[in-house]
């Protein structure tokens, strides 16, 4: 879909996440959509591609599932938008693959019964916001722009990686989360963790992996001052608000590091140490609210951190 | 294990098992030096007896089976960040994928179990409703491994908030998604796909 007088339109696969865990993703998601102009139309009867689970342990399935839904796909016109950092890696991800790879394009042909669709580009919603509506375009549909407010934004681990196959940004380097932030009026801090591994689905098998990993981007982010973390993937958003409580009780001891005495009591003006609640917000749902939305559109309700004192008191409510 | 000689010989070493390992990640293990990059990279390697890099340096050695017998490959997270920055280009994300289904096939003797039971009723979930039915993943989960009070106070909460949801309907195409499932199986079975 070029961009241009032609108004942009996608096919859209929300992913398992989506429809329950992370419902106020899709719910941001289509409420930004609308509010820019932008069409959004939902893959018909799309099956879960398999996430990490699948090519955990069988490869030949996970790409097969993928290609399935590609084809579903293809039935809606307009490139397929994915929200889903683990939706899109796997996507995109299979596409390059199967380019690749003869012999395991002709079995997964065998398995899905048909043509493997490879050619539908796959975008992700922060590649649609900056790249294809436009940072410029952006920043000027802006209604309130989120002044003040010191974000944290997190990639991740599938949303750039590996080299080559997801194409948003550079993979050891990437820009576009502060890009977007900085459209919306947000300032984006620097920070050490923005894309190291949050645990992922070992929330499931092994949740202290996840309150182990977590605990240090929710450390990190508090020390670079920011005042919410922004993700793009419903299992980061996940581990940091529904097990952050949970993380606070595990790592509660004061923070004795150097670094957590200067700059804990330097932010918070006293002694005490750094445990303030950190919201996590979506990348739409920041968007959505920049772009005027209501908040009661946004899903906050869903939400375990409570976002709302920290969006009053920048008077973003 | 720890601190034992290695002894190496055509007798110890399965180079068969290394040959598939390379088929099944389309990666050599033998272009690796052994710098190390992914594993101080590895967010996940103080949970390993065996980091990333010494996966690697096994294989070249034909000690498939002491990787397989450990919990390492279980506890990769599937992050990339290996692969990303390594100076050779060895896949070790594919290569551990590729362990992890040789270990997966034969049944194997991993210590680490819930990681499997884990990916075993996610996979099964898809087969059977099509898209995923997270109440019932956690609780199955909860029933299978024995552990009944594992995040029982999170369960409620996220009802409530409309997280989780009580009822699942399957999807109009599930058919189709069994057909995925079977025809891999048949292929499998003649031995058309590995």
């Amino acid at each position: 879909m070029t961009p241009g007088k032609k108004r942009l339109s996608y096919s859209y696969y929300p992913g398992c996440s989506l429809h329950a865990s992370g419902r106020e993703y899709d719910i941001s998601t289509r409420a930004l959509f609308k509010a820019l102009n932008v069409g959004l139309k939902e893959v018909p009867d799309w099956f879960c591609c398999g996430a990490t689970p699948a090519h955990n342990v069988d490869e030949l399935l996970s790409l097969s599932l993928c290609a399935k839904n590609l084809s579903l796909a293809e039935e809606v016109e307009g490139d397929l938008a994915v929200a889903c950092a683990a939706c899109f890696s796997r996507l995109k991800t299979t596409q390059h693959h199967l380019k690749e790879d003869d012999t395991k394009r002709k079995q997964v042909e065998v398995a899905i019964d048909g043509p493997a669709a490879l050619n539908k580009p796959v975008k992700h919603i922060l590649e649609i916001l900056a790249r294809e509506y436009g940072l410029a375009k952006l920043e000027e549909s802006v209604k309130k722009p989120l002044m003040g407010l010191k974000v944290a934004p997190y990639y991740g681990c599938l949303l750039t990686r590996p080299p080559g196959v997801p194409e948003l940004d550079d993979c050891e380097d990437p820009s576009i989360m502060e890009d977007v932030l900085r459209a919306l009026g947000a300032e984006p801090v620097k920070w050490s963790h923005r894309m190291e591994c949050c645990g992922a689905n070992f929330t499931l098998s092994r949740p202290g992996v996840v309150l182990k990993l977590s605990n240090a981007i929710l450390e990190s982010a508090r020390i670079a001052g920011a005042d919410c973390i922004m993700v793009a993937c419903p299992l980061c958003h996940g581990n940091l608000d529904i097990r952050q409580k949970e993380i606070k009780e595990a790592f509660g001891a004061p923070d004795s590091t150097l670094f957590g005495n200067i700059f804990g009591s330097e932010l918070h003006g006293g002694s005490a140490p750094d445990q303030r609640d950190l919201p996590i917000f979506y990348v739409t749902q920041l968007a959505a609210l920049a772009m005027g939305v209501a908040s009661e559109s946004l899903g906050f309700e869903s939400v375990i951190t409570d976002p709302k004192p920290l969006l009053r008191d920048k008077q973003l409510l | 294990m720890k601190n034992k000689l290695m002894h190496l010989s055509n007798e110890t070493m399965n180079i068969g098992f290394v040959k598939k390992v390379e088929a099944l990640s389309g990666s050599s293990v033998r272009r690796c030096f052994q710098c190390g990059k992914c594993s101080a990279g590895c967010p996940m390697s103080t949970f390993m007896e065996h980091p990333p890099n010494r996966v690697v340096r096994l294989l070249q050695l034909g000690q498939g089976q002491r990787i397989l017998a450990g919990r390492s490959i279980w506890y990769c997270a599937s992050c990339e960040t290996c692969t990303t920055r390594c100076p050779n280009k060895v896949d070790l994300a594919a290569i551990m994928d590729a362990l992890r289904k040789l270990s997966w096939d034969a049944d194997g003797p991993s210590k680490e179990s819930y990681v499997q039971l884990a990916n075993r009723l996610f996979i099964e979930n898809i087969r059977t409703y099509g898209r995923q039915y997270e109440l019932r993943l956690g609780a199955a989960f909860n029933m299978k491994s024995g552990q009944f009070l594992k995040d029982l106070m999170l369960g409620p909460k996220l009802i409530s908030k409309g997280k989780l949801k009580m009822f699942h309907s399957k999807n109009k195409n599930i058919a189709e998604i069994e057909g995925i499932f079977k025809r891999i199986e048949e292929m499998r079975k003649k031995g058309e796909a590995l």
